[in-house]
């Protein structure tokens, strides 16, 4: 968990690792998210049927991305500027331990692509392709 | 050289799917960043790697790169050059 927050400045309630698995850098990140019913996304989508929105398995991905990099990026943040042939297969629902992989695909000066999928008990949930852009460093900000 | 230019404009608009242009309305001198086509850092990467994928030519640093994505022509001399290099 230590080695959560030193790698991304994410927190509650937008903290959405909450393991790591495996970690090569520049090579593969395994990750896990629990979805629970404390989470406080599912008190309004929706009330009564808890379903896990989409745009945050993609967040989800971003997230995990992260761990790609070698230096921590806990203060440096890094954005979003891509996502493609982003499909949600399945949704995921509270009790569920969502297992989340990102393999990196091209990069280019400070942006990187990657491809990543959620699966959950072995069944794939969503898959997607983002573009990140690593901020500047945090000397670089005035 | 020219069929150079030719190809290139065709896998920027094929890549980037500008579906709506033609290898014609691509002038060999304009910016393809900013003013000129208006393509962005997202567009580069795509071009990159459309690059490397068919001429199998890496541009690997920013600075490079940028330097040969001014316009088509400086893409293209980018590609001879380097393809004449390996």
């Amino acid at each position: 968990m230590k080695q959560i927050l030193e790698q991304i400045p994410h927190r509650f309630p937008f903290l959405l690792v909450d393991r790591i698995l495996e970690r090569q850098v520049g090579v593969r990140v395994r990750a896990e998210k629990l979805i629970t019913m404390g989470d406080p996304f599912l008190q309004g989508h929706f009330p009564g049927m808890p379903i896990l929105p989409g745009v945050l398995m993609l967040e989800m991905l971003a997230q995990a991305a992260a761990f790609l990099e070698a230096e921590p990026l806990a203060d440096r943040p890094v954005f979003l500027a891509q996502v493609a042939d982003a499909r949600f297969k399945a949704s995921a629902v509270p009790g569920d331990r969502l297992e989340l992989e990102v393999l990196p695909d091209a990069s280019f000066g400070a942006l990187q692509r990657v491809r990543g999928t959620i699966r959950c008990e072995g069944r794939v949930l969503c898959t997607a392709r983002l573009v990140l852009a690593k901020g500047p460093a945090p000397e670089a900000l005035p | 050289m020219s069929d150079l230019k030719q190809q290139v404009k065709e896998m920027i608009i094929q890549r980037l799917k500008l579906e709506d242009m033609t290898p014609d309305q691509i002038d060999d001198e304009a910016p393809l960043f900013g003013e000129g086509l208006g393509l962005d850092s997202i567009d580069a990467l795509e071009l990159a790697l459309g690059v490397e994928q068919v001429y199998g030519v890496k541009i690997d640093n920013e600075g490079s790169g940028m330097k040969a994505f001014k316009n088509v022509s400086s893409l293209a001399a980018f590609i001879a050059e380097n393809q004449a290099a390996s």
